[in-house]
């Protein structure tokens, strides 16, 4: 396992009068080079959640442990550096994490802050900008001077420049085109597949992340509410509603066309080429079928 | 493509924006937008689209001399905007920005709200009413005695639009405001629009890429390399593949499974829910 939570909770200033539970009793395992989603109705806990994951929030309850380190509520924490480089976070708007005058400079900042030599640093820029399909040509360009997409691009390239093994994102496609965002989603599930990293994604826009994510997190009111595969949702997406979530309508679609002829139980098919695909040929059979049948009814 | 679309019924309206000529640019050589000609009339909602970086932000940005155009003319509300009239334009226009930290001023969620109220100079009892409303229309009245900086991303949207809507101005924009809200809470903001569409007293421009969005509007006006590459409804852009593919769109998902069909030449329209689709393809196999 990569991240294990066991009974956490996390309550904001704790010791104050204005205290508010963000999250309570979530047990959650996230499997190493896994791809996992996490959703949730807006103030359900999502955000705090991935602060949970490098220590930049301490559990108030129970254990939170990232590979071999184990950050305990109520215990002196270890040693955060560890963790910091190896669990990297994208927050919401990256861009505005962007402040040197050149793109490389930006990239290299965090690595030289763990004790990278500036020509690693440099190397690892060029590996994390190529990694997220950017020019090389715009690491010379002030970051303030790229286009919204390349701005958020770069930003998390910077992140990808520390090397981590787990990067949790939150909403990384918000405020970018189908287009881009598209492209956004399958670099991530290459850098899964192709590198075995484990990503995170927050997001409220599921039916992007759903053909490709291996698993689900689904938020409500700071609890864990479900916890499990794509495959188990789409046999019961009555739990997203519960979540106060609508149901994707890519899901909605495939779901109607699996009762009417029988396919529950199927890997669902999210994408609308896959579903038009499936329901072609389920025509063509049904059509064979009757066609047999006129057939038989001629020879009476 | 490039044809000006012309509302039958909204037409007849006064025009409440006019940009005639529009260019601006950093740098006289390579001007961001160039040569725009629009006429926006009372009460229409307008999708402005567009890949990242085309220029859309910039176009609405201008409007209110949040960023200076460098040719061309501007009139909005009837006033031409120039260094005197910038003051009556901002008055009516309310603008939501992408980032809603950036438009946060209050200590608390109330006085954030209250504060573009109080600039109007309504009376108490009228400033108590909005909020009441805005807030509970946009589910937030139980936030009110919050810290914007305790909000999570789609609450600090949902602060944002309040604020906005709350002081009514004639003209609203919306720079990709729901880019933090789910489906659920991005088809009650479009209610609320919708509803206020239906009053008659507002203009609704929104920048936006979602295909949803797109469909509320009147009619949409996209943005490819610092012009107007087309002016359409929303019918017609989600029929039109090169136009999508040229402003980095994707249609609606049933739009795109109807094409999917098509395609295999199963022809289907654009079912309106699932359970169309499924009666519409049953028949289909008896029908042969």
């Amino acid at each position: 396992m990569a991240i294990q939570l066991q009974q956490v909770s996390y309550t904001y200033a704790d010791r104050s009068m204005w205290k508010q539970t963000a999250l309570h009793g979530i047990n959650l395992n996230i499997a190493q080079g896994s791809l996992t989603g996490i959703a949730g109705a807006t103030g359900s806990g999502k955000s705090t959640l991935l602060q949970l994951f490098n220590g930049i929030l301490k559990p108030t309850e129970g254990t939170v442990q990232v590979f071999d380190i184990t950050i305990t509520a109520g215990e002196k924490s270890p040693k955060l550096l560890p963790l910091r480089r190896r669990v990297g976070l994208v927050f919401q708007f990256p861009e505005q994490q962007m402040f040197e005058d050149t793109v490389e400079k930006d990239l290299c900042f965090g690595p030289l802050n763990f004790g990278v030599s500036p020509e690693e640093a440099k190397e690892r820029a060029r590996k994390a900008m190529t990694d997220m399909g950017l020019d090389l040509a715009l690491l010379e360009r002030n970051p303030f001077r790229l286009s919204g997409g390349q701005m958020r691009k770069a930003a998390i390239a910077s992140v990808l420049a520390m090397d981590p093994d787990i990067v949790v994102l939150d909403e990384p496609t918000a405020t970018l085109d189908p287009v881009s965002r598209a492209e956004l989603i399958a670099l991530l599930e290459r850098l899964c597949r192709e590198q075995g990293r484990t990503i995170i994604i927050v997001t409220h826009r599921m039916d992007e992340l759903l053909p490709y994510a291996d698993s689900w997190a689904l938020l409500k009111d700071g609890g864990l509410a479900f916890q499990g595969s794509g495959q188990e949702l789409a046999a019961d997406p009555a739990i997203l509603e519960r979540c106060g979530l609508t149901v994707p309508q890519s899901l909605r679609y495939w779901q109607a066309v699996a009762q009417r002829f029988g396919l529950a139980g199927e890997k669902p098919l999210l994408t609308a080429e896959a579903l038009a695909e499936r329901i072609a040929a389920l025509l063509e059979e049904r059509k064979n079928a009757a066609g047999m049948e006129e057939k038989g009814n001629g020879h009476e | 493509m490039n044809q000006s679309y012309k509302d039958t019924e909204a037409g007849e309206e006064p025009a409440v924006i006019t940009l005639a000529g529009v260019s601006f640019g950093y740098d006289p050589e390579h001007p961001i937008l160039h040569d725009i000609n629009v006429s926006i009339p009372q009460g229409q909602w307008v999708s402005i689209v567009g890949p990242n970086g085309c220029g859309k932000s910039t176009l609405v940005k201008l409007l209110n001399a949040l960023l200076p155009k460098s040719a061309g003319e501007i009139t909005v509300c009837g006033h031409t905007l120039q260094e005197e009239t910038i003051g009556d334009i901002r008055q009516c226009i309310g603008m939501v920005f992408q980032n809603p930290d950036n438009q946060f001023i209050g200590q608390t969620v109330e006085e954030d709200i209250l504060f573009g109220l109080e600039g109007l100079c309504l009376p108490y009892e009228e400033m108590k009413q909005r909020l009441d409303l805005y807030t509970v229309k946009l589910g937030i009245d139980h936030l009110l005695s919050k810290h914007p900086g305790e909000l999570s991303g789609g609450q600090k949207q949902r602060v944002a639009l309040a604020s906005i809507l709350a002081m009514k101005p004639g003209i609203v924009i919306l720079d990709e405001a729901s880019s933090m809200l789910d489906e659920g809470s991005r088809d009650e903001l479009m209610g609320i629009l919708r509803d206020m569409q239906a009053e008659g007293a507002y203009t609704i421009l929104l920048i936006t890429h979602d295909p949803d969005e797109i469909l509320a509007s009147d009619r949409v006006l996209a943005l490819h390399g610092g012009s107007i590459a087309a002016d359409v409804p929303p019918a017609q852009l989600f029929r039109n593949e090169d136009l999508l593919e040229k402003c980095h769109l994707r249609e609606p998902y049933p739009w795109r499974l109807a094409r999917e069909l098509q395609n295999r030449g199963i022809t289907v329209d654009v079912p309106a829910s699932e359970k169309e689709l499924i009666d519409t393809l049953w028949p289909y196999n008896f029908s042969k």
